[in-house]
């Protein structure tokens, strides 16, 4: 069955240098993204940064990436 | 035959030994396609590095090959248009170091679309040509900076990171030109896991195939821990080291490792059987 990961961009504003819950997943489930494009000569501002799932196929369901959020910003479910 | 070598070796024993597929020229040409095909190159905004989306994920799980076929085939021919790879070995990638110019280090998209990796820890990606002087213009692109090596700084780095277990691998940033030569590793790197997890090919085999000669190996099992692609394993009834020929994709970072010179590399042409599997 396929996980559907849910993220909520306010609670989670920094995943860049939070990056927990990317580090904990046994898998690499999750990916980093962020919602502009690359900006000429400027670095994109943190809360442009954003977290999803990617490889769904890879999560078990065993809630780490949950637990881990210092934001309570990650649901899963199946 | 490899299909990059046929098209655009010019002469040369492979593709990416053609000193025209790094010019300048093509940079230009990639630059004006991307644009007629309104691609902003941005794979970050693509989806934290994923070359198949959820779409396909939901077909796999219904088993509907067709469809997966369908997304595998979109996303190969997609990829070898713009930007796809092929693994070479320490060996080529210290040739290629001396034909062309200019050489840089950056950090690694990949890495830190993944994991997020701190630009600080993430230097293992090598631009190549001209393109990276245009680094200061996208800071975010090139976060941590493009810093541009002299040949022999560049040979030290892939050396080191060859060392450390990293594979070899050539990229083109509009076909033919190349651009970029990576250091990767699964599951980190968006092409092998591509590559590996689904069979889609955006990142080709490269020109080798790694042989064990069981004479030779004395069981130290070294190599293991060094092979990206599930091809090398070790046969404990033997006390060997096992390589999947069909599965090898030819980096050799498991002859680089092996001390008593047990594992070398053949040429997949020189293989009937191989030949063909890319």
């Amino acid at each position: 069955m396929l996980a559907t990961i849910t993220v909520d961009d306010e609670k989670c504003n920094d995943p860049l240098s939070c990056r927990k819950c990317l580090l904990i997943c046994p898998t690499h489930v999750l990916g980093l993204g962020t919602d502009v494009g690359p900006q000429k000569f400027r670095e994109t501002d943190p809360n442009h940064f954003i977290l999803r799932g990617v490889r769904f196929e890879k999560c078990t369901g065993c809630m780490d990436c949950v637990e881990v959020c210092p934001q309570n910003a990650i649901q899963v479910s199946f | 035959m490899c299909v990059w070598c046929d098209q655009f070796a010019g002469g040369y024993e492979r593709w990416y030994f053609n000193p025209a597929n790094y010019a300048r020229r093509l940079y230009k040409i990639r630059k004006e396609e991307a644009e007629a095909l309104g691609a902003e190159a941005n794979p970050q905004e693509a989806g934290g590095m994923a070359v198949l989306g959820r779409e396909f994920l939901e077909a796999r799980e219904r088993n509907d090959y067709e469809a997966m076929e369908r997304m595998k085939l979109e996303a190969e021919q997609m990829a070898w248009g713009t930007h796809f790879g092929q693994v070479i070995t320490l060996d080529e990638a210290l040739k290629v170091t001396d034909i062309m110019y200019p050489i840089s280090l950056l950090t690694c998209a990949c890495r830190r679309s993944m994991v997020g990796v701190p630009d600080e820890e993430n230097f293992t990606c090598r631009g190549l040509g001209p393109g990276r002087y245009t680094g200061e213009r996208w800071p975010d692109t090139y976060r941590g900076g493009v810093h541009f090596l002299t040949p022999d700084e560049a040979k030290e780095v892939l050396t080191k990171l060859n060392k450390r277990g990293l594979v070899q691998s050539i990229y083109t940033f509009g076909t033919p030109f190349l651009a970029g030569l990576c250091n990767c590793d699964y599951p980190d790197c968006a092409s092998i896991r591509t590559v590996v997890d689904f069979g889609v090919r955006v990142l080709w085999r490269g020109h080798y195939v790694a042989k064990v000669d069981p004479e030779l190996c004395n069981g130290c099992a070294a190599c293991v821990a060094r092979c990206q692609f599930r091809a090398l394993s070790f046969a404990p009834s033997r006390n060997k080291a096992y390589i999947d020929q069909f599965q090898c994709f030819g980096c050799g970072l498991c002859a680089t490792e092996c001390d008593q010179e047990a594992i070398t590399l053949v040429e997949r042409a020189s293989l009937p059987s191989l030949a063909n599997v890319w």
